[in-house]
Parts: C-alpha cells; structure tokens; sequence
C-alpha cells in the first residue's frame, strides 16, 4: 500500500488564549497555517484533492473549519474538506484520515492540520433562557412574546461557559491528571522539574532557530506576530514552587507552571504520495509508518491511554521503543507525561531516553492550542528526525475522554 | 437618428433582415413582452433600425392591450447598450437633433402605453439602454456582476439624449440625479437598488419571471421625485431646486474651468425640465446633444473612449501569443506594490507578496484589505468578491511559495543595485520562462537585465501612482525581450482593469521622459523669472490636474532629478542646477521638507528660497506659459514616436491623458499637435 510522506508544514506562533490573536478567530488562524504550509512546500492549491482540519471549541459559523480554509484562501472550490475532533489529539486524527486516504489511494495530496481559537469558544444560553427566546422569537403577538420572557428568571440569563469537564466523571482534565500523579507517585518536584525543562528547551530551540523554521507569521491588523509568547526565560525552580496548585488547593501538586496554558493557534502539514511526491519533485520530509488509536475508562487514568496506543503502534510498525531515535510527546500536564514514561516501563514496553524526548521542550512551554498540537507534534518530529538524520520517530497525543494517539514516522533519505 | 431606408427589394436570396425588436403576445396571464436582440451586434446598441422596429412593437402592444408588458433582451448578460457611436460621430448636428427627438418620442410612447410596464434587466443597461429601462413604470434587475446601470453621457462630453436628463431626477430626486448624471456613474445591480434606479433584484434564472409578475401586481405611479422629503423639495420646490442647481454648478465649474460643456449643458436640460415641464426638458436635451456632439471636446472624448477600447487587441500587434497567468508573486509590498497586488488578486491570480520582514508584509497584507474593503463599499465588488479577492493574497519575508509564479513583478526601490539583487536571487527560484517584470519609472530595463541568467524574459511593467485609481500601465519592451514575455504582461495588465501600451527601452521610457521634458521646461521658466504659483496655475487653469512644479514636489525633488539626468544625459541636455541645490537643503519634496512650496498641513506656499537661488524678482505674467509648456511636452513625445520609442500616435495619445493628465478634452499630444501644426 502506498504510504503517506510528509512533504513539510508550518505553523503559526502559539499565543496565550485572548491575548496578540484576540481579534482574530478559528478561522484566521487555520488559513494562515495552511498558506505557509502550502507556500512552504511549494505546493499548488490546484494540486490538493482534500483538506481536513482537527478543531475542538466549534464556533456555529464554521462547523466545517476544513471546508472554509478551502474557500478562504480562495483554493479551487471543487476540493473536498472535513473537519475532525478527538479533543486534544484532533490533528492527528487529521493526518492520519490524510495518510489513510492517500494509503487507499482516493487522495494524492491533502493538507491536514488543526487550529483553535479559544478566544472564541462560544458561549450558550441556559435551556430556560433559550426556550424562552426561541418562544418569544415564534410568538405571533406583543403580548405573546411578553409571556414568553416572562417566566425567565435572573439566574437564567448568565451565559454558560464551557466546562472541560468529562461527561461521565464529572472531573474536569486537571482534577483527571492529579489522580493520575497519585496514582504514579509522581511528586510535585519532579513536575516542576519537568516544567523547567520544556522551558529551557523551547527557548534554546527558538534561540539556534529550529523552532523558528517552522512558525510562519500570522498578520494581524498591519503588525506581524513571529514568535511564541508563553515561553518563560527566566523561569526557576524557586519561582515555579511558589506557584499554588490550581485544581486540588489542599493536597494538589499540579499548578499553573506544570501544566499547558490556554493557547490560540494552527498548524499544518502537506501530505502526499511517495509517487506524487516524486512526480512534483518535492521532498519527502518522512512517510507514516504506523499509528494508532486507543482508549481508557475516562475513570481510570484519563490521559494515560498514549501508553496503550504505543505498544500497538509499535507492533504494527514492527519496531521495538529502543528502535525510535526522536519522540514527540504532548505535555498537557507534567504529571501526566511522568505518568505516561512510568506506566510504558511499568508495562514492559520499555524505557523512553529522555535525551530523545521532546527535545524542543513541549506543550508546558510552547503552549497548546487544543485542535492544533496533533500536527505540531508531528511537524516538529519529522523536522528533527531530519535535523538528526534519524530514521524512525514516534510521536504521542493525550485526549480528554480517555483517548490516546500514538503515531511512527520513518525517514529513508 | 433616424434616417432614410431604402426600401427593400427582395431578390429570392436575400431573406429581410431580422427585426431587433420583437412584440410577443400576452401570455395566459395576460402579459405580453417586447423582447430586443440586435441580430448584428452583441451589446443590442441602438441604431435606426432598433428605434424603428421599437416603434412597430410599441404600436404592436398598444392595439394588443395586454394586462402587462415586460421589456426584455434576449441576449444572455446585457440588456440595451447606448448609441452607436459611429452614427454620434458621422451624422451633422441637425440630424442628431432629429434622432435624439425621434428617441425621445419612440420612449415617451413607451411610457404612455396604459398598462404597466417592467424592465427586466439582464446585463448592462447605459446610456441609452438605461433610457429605455427608466421610460418603463418599473425596473428589475438580475443578480449578476455584468448589471451595470447608469447614464454615463457626460462622461464622454454628451448628454442623456432619450429623455434620460428628465425621467432620472423625477425617478430619484435631484440631488441623485445630478451626482450619477455629473459623475458618469454606473452601478452595479444592488448599488443601483440601494439608490433606487431599479426596483428588485433578483436571481438571473427568475429575471423574466420576476418581471412579469412584477408588472401583474404593480399599476402605473406617477414618479415621486425623491426617497425623503428633502431629496422631493429639492425636486419639486423651486427655491430648494435653484439652491441644489447653483451648488452643483459651482461644483462642475470648480472642476472643469470650463472646459467642459456637458455637464452644464445636462445641468440646464435637467433644470428646464423640472421648472417647465417635460416637453421643454426634452427640447432642451435635444439641442443640448445635438450642439455637443459636433464639438472638438466631444469628438475627442469618443475617440479616446473609442481608442481604449479598441486597445484591448491594438496593444498585441506585433507580439507573441501570452502565456496563461495565474500566479503572480509581487516583491516589495509599499504603496505601489500592494497597489498591484490587489489590482492583481482582483484579476483573479493567486498573488504571493515578499518583503524584506515580516513587519513590512504585514502592513503591505493590510493595505491590500483595505483597498479591497474601500472598493467593496463604493460598489466596484461585492461582499464575497471582496472577501475572495482578499483571500488570494499571502506573504512572507522570502521566497517561499514563489517558485511556480507565472510572473514576477518588482515594486522595489528604485536603485539598479537594489532591483539586479532581486533578480539574480528571483533566478535561483522561478521558471526559466516565467516573466520578470519592473515597475521601475526610469532604470533601463536593459540594464536591470543585465547579467541575468535569461534575461530574455525580462521587462517592464511601469504603473502609474496610485495603482487602483490611474488606468495606464506602460509596457517597456527591451530589445532582447521574448515578444511572448511582452504578450503575458500586456495581457495580465488588461487582466487588472488596465490599458496598456507598449514602448521601447529607451530613457524614461516615454511617460516619464515627456513629463520630465515638461517639468525641466517648467524649472526653466522659474529660472527667467516666472513666478511658481502662477505657472502652476497657469496650467491648471489649461487643463492640467496639477501644475508641474507641484508635481515636481509630489514626485520627489531626488526622484525628479534622477529622471530629469536621465533624460537629459539621452538628449545632450544641462539639468538645472537649482534642484540639486534644494536638495542638498534639505527641500526634498512635498512630505520631505518641502521644495517649490512649503507644506503645513492643508496650506501650502511658495519656498521663498527658491526666488534667493534663481537671483530674480518673480512676476505672474502667465501669459503662454501653459502653451510653452504643453509645446514642450508635445514636441517630446514627437520625438519618442520618431526614435521608435512609441509605436503609434493612439498609443502616444492614450498614455499621455490615461498615465499623465494631458488634458482629455484636447484629444492627447499628436492630436493637439496635429490641430495646430506643431512640429
């Protein structure tokens, strides 16, 4: 079966929810990524036969985020698209419906990535309160409408925000990751060990330029923004101690400085057959080796199921973990990555060598835009596997509702 | 214009000619339809022929009495056009009298049929095409981007000759009349709602439909004058009348300095008729036609109008075929490049911009989105063009994405230097054919081509400032140029909206040597005395929009004197000495210190320095002054047609009124010299 090779991408800078990208929403941010990535590669829009985008907070306009970067960036209209969620790891569900299409060959091209917009995360009505427009709205009569917003009381009228709590546990992802911490044994210092870690690593990564080479600028209002803004320089240990914990205020080890902020941002990446690939005369940055998917009881330990997706994507790839040379795994808490590197030891699947790991710093530091880190992972994994002239790469997303990707890059150049 | 047929003798071959107006009977619901389509001609223009075989529908209908009656074209994306023009140029005043009166009456029979009558109109609909439309009761309009609606008359130095002057302003109130009548306006189809000259718009595939139950539901109203009170007094009052008439007289007079008749003219026709009564108004819309058409203002007017048309195809002659454009990377993003990168995302190409950083492509996307929003909202593109157009343009601060561009277009600073950088790294990039183009105003493009790597594809593409209003761009065809890469950039400037012309690689090229050649002429009347303002004003008063110092400053004292070494370093000439001297005073130009004249905020007066520097007492005898130098300027581009720099005088004419301002109403240089034997 044909595979799917990653021709390059690019993403946008990650900035603190509602802050530099405040004026801009969803939208703006996925088109920006998908034109650098497009102009990157040196790609033809009149060359893409589909376009899918991961996306979690869905502002009602753009239900189908994919189908409006297409027109957007006025790309031929008859290009397919479809948008995706699987919360945190949408992107990589993305690229891997990408590669699977390419793999079965109804796509030769695809642009696949995610955005998020938190600054736009929509707000709903309580029930009552919506009834009683949607009545009001219907009513025939002065009088009738009256009586519809008569019976809405006070309390009814706040807006509701969005919780990210899971359904079925009531917990929301920080309460789910403090479990996991006590679960794992994982103290707070190591944690905060963690969080300074993924700091000094992504601004190094800025500073030698390697980051750089893969953020585009997004033009705001006649100013460009060019860099990430949520990295902490002059973050310490000291500092980060000081910090109080965020979702457990008597016994917690997470805060704010162990865990990944709120993040508006987009990423994408440029898939293609090898033979397209050759026939375009691009290079192939690396292909998809294997992936795959798995999932926990959202009860259990909610953001541990990377930990079961990595043996099975390992197996398929028929590679073992000491075969990998570069990882690329999403720190949405301190706690859960500490978590995830135990239980894979603990289960036999082996030790990961945390030179190899994330070593541009992650999610804490970089910042995560929920339906954009999927690609970010792996766009940065394959441009260090190039970097290295490494052959395999693994790279690994955590998901609320206890979902887990798990995905092999390989380079053969 | 209606003249003598000859009576048609068959002659068992020859079928008679196809009528180009056809009365339908009614249909079951009672509406019956005039349908026009011109057998001859794609835009249904109006000739003899149509007012005639109108005027047999017309009766047609009136013997019928159909409930309703829809006036339709059968042509796909055009209703009406206006006159012929080749009848407006060749026929004496007396006949066009005849014509526009015989117009009137065949229109005014129309309206006075006595039921309801509804314009549907499909495609473009001016001059008098929208005549015909506003003698119905009622107008609808289809959805479609080829609606144009207006009376642009004045614009080509006529006026409204079918009733046009009197049925607007009873249709919309004055003031609206006199601003789309006085500007020329044409509106698209919800411009054209918003302003009320139609009455619905509708999807193009119910048009006809539309129509038709359009004119069922709706009776015969007699015209309001006006959407407010306000707009009906100013119609139908007297003293709010005379008030909005004297305004708008001064504001014509201010911009014409008379030379200009038909907007006054179209003023008086739409006054007579609005005191008098509607027959005095047509009267006076008569004479008023017939008296202009024939004058040289006039004649000129159409033949510039004529002249830009027919450039579409004129300006290939002796050219390859164009290769297909639908990448454009533009580099340089300041005023004029982003100018050309919405000029060149409104034609529809994928337009990728580069700048020296990210901070400078973000003011130059920014710059693209406001143009297009400004221009969305004067009505040239909708909401979703707009947003579409917009859409087409990304940029970064390299060459990424620029690799397949079809064409390449500099809008860098104009330092040889500077543009052979951009070439030699643009050749590390692109195609080998994909085409360079320079919108450099003077640099020899032969020499910006020097040492490229295929320089062959390598030319110029000089707009003119700024690039959204000024509708010339003129093409330089070095030497060594592919005529296939000349063809592709003549094409794509069209493309974007623009005439092109086509010159040779020769100092200044030809627009900026002729008005460097004026301009050094202009400095040289300074230096014997002549006082600053009054030469500036003596050209203005002739016709100028601006006078040549002004101009001067406008473009820059450096970048004048630059153009102004180059062209006279070509003719063995001496620069003055007196800019090279401000200059170095630091009296740079209009937004760098100064130079003729001093500028705070809106006042400007002279720079007194200038008078130290020349050692003479100034005088404001204007006398000659704007002859002498327009002479100069004409003389100029005499010799650019000589030396080959130009190919034709059409070419030198419409480059001098489209890209300079040469006085439109003196027909361009070759024209005003040839009417007066200039050498």
């Amino acid at each position: 079966m044909p595979r799917a090779a990653i021709l390059g991408g690019a993403r946008t800078p990650f900035v603190r929810a509602g802050t530099l990208f405040a004026e801009l929403d969803v939208l703006d941010l996925a088109r920006a990524a998908a034109a650098e990535a497009l102009a990157r590669t040196e790609t033809d829009p009149r060359d893409v036969d589909e376009v899918v985008f991961g996306n979690v907070a869905r502002p009602v306009a753009y239900h189908n985020l994919a189908r409006e970067v297409v027109l957007a960036l006025s790309m031929p209209s008859r290009i397919p698209a479809f948008t995706v969620g699987l919360a945190c790891a949408s992107a990589c569900v993305a690229i891997t419906s990408a590669a699977d299409h390419i793999a079965n060959g109804t796509a030769d091209v695809v642009v696949a990535g995610g955005s998020e917009s938190l600054t736009n995360v929509p707000l709903t009505l309580s029930p009552r309160f919506a009834r009683a427009l949607i009545g009001a709205s219907q009513a025939k009569s002065l009088p009738a409408k009256a009586r519809s917003l008569a019976e809405v009381r006070a309390a009814d009228i706040a807006p509701v925000a969005p919780g990210i709590r899971e359904t079925s546990t009531g917990l929301t992802m920080g309460e789910s990751a403090e479990r996991m911490a006590a679960i794992n044994g994982i103290a707070r210092s190591e944690q905060d060990e963690w969080a300074l870690r993924s700091h000094q690593k992504a601004a190094a990564g800025w500073d030698d330029g390697r980051i750089a080479r893969e953020v585009g600028p997004v033009y705001v209002d006649g100013h460009a923004v060019t860099t990430d803004t949520h990295i902490r320089r002059d973050s310490t240990l000291e500092k980060l101690a000081t910090l109080p914990p965020v979702f457990d205020r008597e016994h917690g080890t997470i805060t704010a400085g162990n865990a990944s902020p709120l993040t508006d941002g987009a990423a994408a990446v440029v898939l293609a057959s090898e033979a397209k690939a050759r026939e375009l005369g691009r290079e192939v940055l690396a292909t998809i080796r294997a992936y795959s998917y798995a999932a926990v009881d959202p009860a259990d330990q909610l953001l541990i199921a990377p930990a079961y997706a990595i043996p099975v994507a390992l197996r398929r790839a028929g590679l073992s973990l000491a075969d990998i040379d570069v990882f690329e795994m999403h720190e949405a808490f301190a706690a859960q990555v500490l978590s995830t590197l135990k239980v894979l030891e603990q289960n036999g699947v082996g030790a990961i060598p945390l030179e190899k790991l994330n070593v541009m710093g992650g999610s804490i530091a970089l910042g995560h835009p929920f339906g954009a880190t999927g690609a970010r992972v792996i766009l940065t994994l394959a441009n260090e596997m190039k970097r290295r002239g490494a052959r395999y790469g693994l790279a690994s997303v955590c998901a609320a509702g206890g979902n887990g990707a798990a995905i092999v890059l390989e380079r053969t150049a | 214009m209606i003249t003598e047929r000859p009576a048609a003798v068959p002659t068992g071959a020859d079928a008679p000619p196809r009528a180009s107006v056809t009365f339908v009977p009614a249909d079951a619901a009672g509406v019956a339809r005039i349908v026009i389509d011109r057998p001859d001609d794609a835009v249904n223009a109006i000739d003899p022929k149509m007012i005639e075989d109108l005027a047999a529908a017309i009766a047609e209908a009136r013997a019928a009495r159909p409930r309703a009656l829809v006036v339709e074209s059968a042509k796909p994306d055009q209703f009406v056009g206006g006159a012929d023009l080749d009848l407006v140029t060749t026929a004496n005043a007396a006949d066009l009298e005849r014509a526009s009166r015989a117009v009137q009456q065949v229109f005014s029979d129309l309206a006075a049929l006595p039921c309801t009558v509804v314009a549907a109109i499909g495609g473009s609909a001016l001059g008098g095409g929208f005549e015909l439309a506003l003698a119905c009761d009622r107008r609808i309009a289809a959805d479609s981007p080829s609606v144009r609606v207006g009376l642009p008359e004045v614009s080509i130095g006529l006026v409204p000759a079918a009733g046009g002057t009197q049925r607007l302003p009873r249709l919309v109130g004055l003031p609206r009349a006199l601003d789309l009548l006085l500007a020329g306006r044409r509106l698209t189809a919800r411009r054209a709602l918003r302003s009320g000259l139609v009455d619905e718009v509708v999807h193009p595939a119910v048009l006809s439909r539309a129509a038709a139950e359009d004119a069922l539901r709706h009776g015969k109203a007699a015209p309001t004058g006006g959407a407010t009170p306000a707009e009906r007094a100013a119609t139908w009052l007297a003293p709010a009348r005379a008030f909005a008439l004297s305004k708008a007289r001064d504001r014509v007079n201010a911009e014409t300095k008379g030379h200009y008749d038909a907007p006054l003219r179209c003023l008086d026709a739409v006054a007579t008729g609005l005191a008098h009564g509607m027959a005095a108004g047509l009267d006076a819309e008569a004479r008023a036609f017939a008296a202009l058409a024939p004058t040289e203002t006039t004649q000129h007017l159409i033949r510039l109008l004529r002249l830009t048309l027919r450039q579409r195809k004129a300006a290939f002659d002796g050219l390859g075929t164009p290769r297909p454009v639908e990448r454009v990377t533009v580099i340089g993003l300041g005023f004029m490049g982003s100018g050309i990168a919405q000029a060149a995302a409104a034609a529809s190409a994928l337009v990728r911009g580069r700048e020296r950083d990210a901070a400078a492509v973000a003011k130059g996307l920014s710059t693209v989105r406001s143009l297009t929003t400004e221009a969305a909202k004067k009505g040239v593109f909708d909401r979703r063009e707009a947003a579409r157009i917009i859409g087409r343009v990304t940029g970064g601060p390299d060459l990424a994405g620029s690799a397949h561009a079809d064409v390449v277009i500099e809008a860098v600073f104009e330092d040889l230097a500077t543009k052979r950088r951009v070439v030699a790294e643009l050749e590390d990039v692109i195609r080998p054919d994909a085409v360079i183009a320079s919108n450099t105003s003077a640099l020899p493009i032969a020499e910006i081509a020097a040492g490229a790597r295929h320089p062959e594809r390598i030319v110029g593409m000089h707009f003119f400032s700024p690039v959204h209003k000024m509708p010339l761009v003129e093409v330089i065809r070095p030497a060594a140029a592919d005529p296939e890469a000349v063809a592709t950039v003549v094409a794509l400037a069209s493309a974007m909206g623009k005439t092109p012309i086509v010159v040779g690689d020769g100092p200044g090229f030809y627009t900026t040597r002729v008005i460097s050649a004026m301009i050094a002429d202009a400095f040289a009347l300074v230096i014997e005395g002549v006082a600053v303002d009054a030469i500036d004003r003596a050209m203005t008063d002739f016709g100028w929009p601006v006078g040549p110092l002004k101009l001067a400053d406008e473009v820059g004292l450096e970048v004048g004197a630059h153009a102004a070494e180059t062209v006279a370093k070509a003719r063995g000439l001496a620069v003055p000495g007196i800019i090279a001297t401000l200059v170095a005073e630091g009296f740079k130009g209009k937004k760098r210190g100064g130079g003729f004249y001093l500028y705070d905020g809106k006042r400007q007066t002279v720079n007194p320095r200038v008078y130290e520097l020349t050692g003479v007492a100034p005088h404001a005898r204007e006398t000659g002054v704007a002859g002498r130098l327009t002479t100069t300027f004409v003389r100029e581009a005499q010799r650019c047609l000589e030396e080959g720099i130009l190919r034709s005088e059409e070419e030198g004419d419409l480059g001098a009124i489209l890209g300079l301002g040469f006085p439109p109403f003196l027909g361009g240089p070759f024209t005003y010299a040839e009417e007066r034997g200039i050498r």
